[in-house]
């Protein structure tokens, strides 16, 4: 038996994939940072004037399905800029953030990137995410979703200047949302 | 005799008002749970939605009712319906969506289709299978028994002997809704948060009233000052961090003064005045909407005073900040708590922008507050099924029999620092109900006396 290769695509460049093992590597770190309970550190991965989204998702029929994500302005989960989530960070950093003290333990994993040029010094990075959170003694939550990032190059580090989760549940089957994503 | 009868049979020990004693056992046993389902979620007037979830004929919004799930749907004449999302051929669900626009709703498992008046209107092969011997007029979809709104405020009862709304919500009840009703133009905001925590949904009702918890529950939301901040006092005394230090507790201007009320069938509203919130906020603005005459009028006097939280019982919470919160029990130990949020329509950009941030900032799973609240339930609810555990009392002894009540306007109020009035009035309440009295039993039961 033999093993037939594909050729490479001859339409990818060097530079395309250069790119992609970039961002792969930007999210792998994110997700340490996060993981590892450096919020600190997590927080100078954005850019000042980032808009942090979480919406509301909801059962819709297919004939309705494109109304089942609210939209910034409707009610959402999360829905902050930079001073919000500094502020979240802030709160687990008081050590009378009781939710997540005894500190939850989670595993983000990244996976399905897919990156395209947004113009400019932007770039739209899909991904997908699954965040396993234990707490306390046998508590289990598990979260799986998409993410769409526009990241921005500001004096050659990558910034996340806007970043959109959509979840996979509607009624969320967890007690809080006191992780990042 | 039977473990649900022993324990109805318990009832005066289960929940005593002289002693400012509950026992832990109401919070896991699944015999009270089912007894509840029956007693209290088939017979009451349960909150379904707000008018403006549904404006245009066809849209419809699926809630629960106890452990049953209703259709509020918009009808061909502006009129609201609700009835049981359940076929009357096979029982499957005649929508599985959460919300959205129909013109009828189709059975998938054999095709029967019914109106958005809930009248069946089609049945596939009528002629071949039934010979046309089937009268589709005796088998629409199960309406509620009574369907009425207060405001905007959608309500239903599966009871068709229940009061009308008006009565059942008296006047703390509506007073209650008028808090929201009365700050604008209100609709719902599109989205309704939903989320499960392990927890006996009287734990989050009695949370409700409980002004004694945000200052430790909350500490680190007034720390970065997600909330208004206490002034820079802090409580003598009380708690020590696991390594021996003080904590210094933030003192609560809440702690000044509370104005509670309790009412028939188990309502009430406990909470600071109006004038501490003035006071956090630095000034009167936020709160413009209270001060118009009309407003003012409405309210009444006790009323303009009070800040929150109203509690429409069993389980419809109405914050001081424009949202309706609905926590609906799934099991002793879980419950699924819903966020309806509001705002004024004719209010501006900024302002709405303002609001709808505080509302998702301040409750919800993410919220900057509730994320606490609900470890505390969880725990609650947890060390209720230990054997040994589930025998200590839970206690509510603040000012126990000490507070007179000031009947006015129709409200029962207790002015007095803070106290757990309100969560004893809600416990009594919800003893009256378990023993299934009729309704002047009921109300006569859950009719303030002169103290608590």
């Amino acid at each position: 038996m033999t093993l037939e290769t594909t050729p490479v695509d001859p339409d990818v460049e060097v530079r395309d994939v250069l790119r992609q093992y970039e961002i792969e590597q930007f999210y792998y770190k994110e997700a340490a940072l996060l993981d590892g309970h450096r919020y600190d550190e997590w927080i100078k991965l954005f850019a000042d004037d980032v808009h942090y989204f979480m919406p509301i998702r909801r059962t819709m029929t297919r004939r309705q399905i494109g109304r089942e994500f609210t939209q910034p302005g409707e009610m959402a989960y999360f829905d902050e800029n930079k001073q919000q989530l500094q502020t979240r960070v802030d709160k687990l950093s008081t050590g009378t953030a009781w939710a997540e003290d005894p500190p939850s333990r989670t595993r983000h994993l990244i996976t399905n990137i897919r990156v395209e040029d947004a113009g400019g010094f932007e770039l739209l990075a899909h991904s997908n995410f699954h965040l396993y959170r234990t707490r306390l003694k046998s508590e289990i939550d598990e979260w799986v979703g998409r993410r769409e990032d526009v990241l921005r190059r500001v004096d050659g580090q990558l910034k996340i200047a806007k970043r959109f989760v959509y979840l996979d549940q509607t009624i969320l089957q967890s007690a809080n949302l006191s992780n990042f994503f | 005799m039977s473990a649900a009868n022993s324990l109805v049979d318990q009832l005066d020990d289960l929940v005593s008002l002289e002693r400012g004693e509950i026992d832990r056992r109401i919070f896991s046993d699944e015999e009270i749970f089912d007894l509840e389902m029956k007693y209290i979620f088939g017979r009451a007037w349960l909150f379904l939605c707000h008018e403006t979830q549904i404006p245009k004929r066809g849209d419809f919004f699926e809630a629960p009712m106890g452990r049953d799930n209703v259709l509020v749907v918009r009808q061909k004449d502006g009129s609201i319906r609700a009835f049981l999302n359940t076929c009357s051929h096979r029982g499957n669900a005649v929508c599985r969506a959460e919300e959205g626009n129909v013109k009828n709703f189709m059975c998938t498992y054999h095709g029967w289709t019914f109106g958005l008046d809930g009248e069946l209107v089609g049945v596939p092969g009528k002629s071949i299978f039934y010979k046309d011997k089937l009268d589709l007029s005796k088998h629409p979809l199960r309406k509620v028994a009574q369907l009425e709104t207060y405001r905007g405020f959608v309500f239903a009862t599966f009871d068709e002997t229940a009061p009308s709304l008006e009565d059942f919500l008296g006047p703390t009840g509506r007073l209650s809704l008028d808090l929201l009703a009365e700050r604008g133009d209100m609709e719902v905001i599109p989205g309704i948060q939903k989320f499960v925590v392990n927890t006996n949904w009287k734990f989050t009702v009695d949370n409700v009233f409980d002004y004694y918890h945000p200052q430790i529950t909350h500490m680190s939301a007034f720390a970065v000052g997600a909330i208004p901040s206490p002034p820079d006092e802090f409580v003598e005394g009380g708690a020590l961090t696991d390594e021996g230090n003080r904590l210094e507790v933030p003192f609560l201007p809440t702690d000044l003064h509370n104005i509670v009320m309790i009412s028939e069938y188990g309502h009430a509203i406990s909470g600071p005045e109006q004038a501490v919130l003035e006071k956090d906020y630095g000034s009167q603005e936020p709160f413009a909407w209270r001060y118009t005459p009309g407003t003012q009028e409405k309210l009444g006097r006790y009323g303009s005073r009070v800040a929150g939280h109203p509690h429409i019982f069993p389980t419809t919470w109405l914050t001081a900040g424009g949202q309706l919160s609905l926590r609906i029990p799934r099991s002793p130990g879980v419950t699924e708590i819903w966020w309806y949020s509001f705002r004024d329509r004719n209010a501006s950009g900024e302002q709405q922008a303002a609001e709808l941030s505080g509302h998702i900032h301040y409750f919800g799973p993410a919220g900057l507050l509730e994320q606490e609240d609900g470890e505390n339930w969880a725990q609650s609810t947890l060390q209720t099924r230990g054997g040994v555990s589930r025998e200590v009392p839970q206690l509510l002894k603040m000012g126990l029999q000490t507070s007179k009540i000031i009947k006015e306007d129709g409200l029962a109020v207790i002015e007095a620092p803070i106290n757990e009035h309100a969560q004893l009035w809600t416990y009594h309440s919800w003893r009256e109900w378990l023993r299934n009295p009729t309704w002047e039993e009921l109300r006569a039961r859950t009719t303030p006396g002169d103290y608590i």
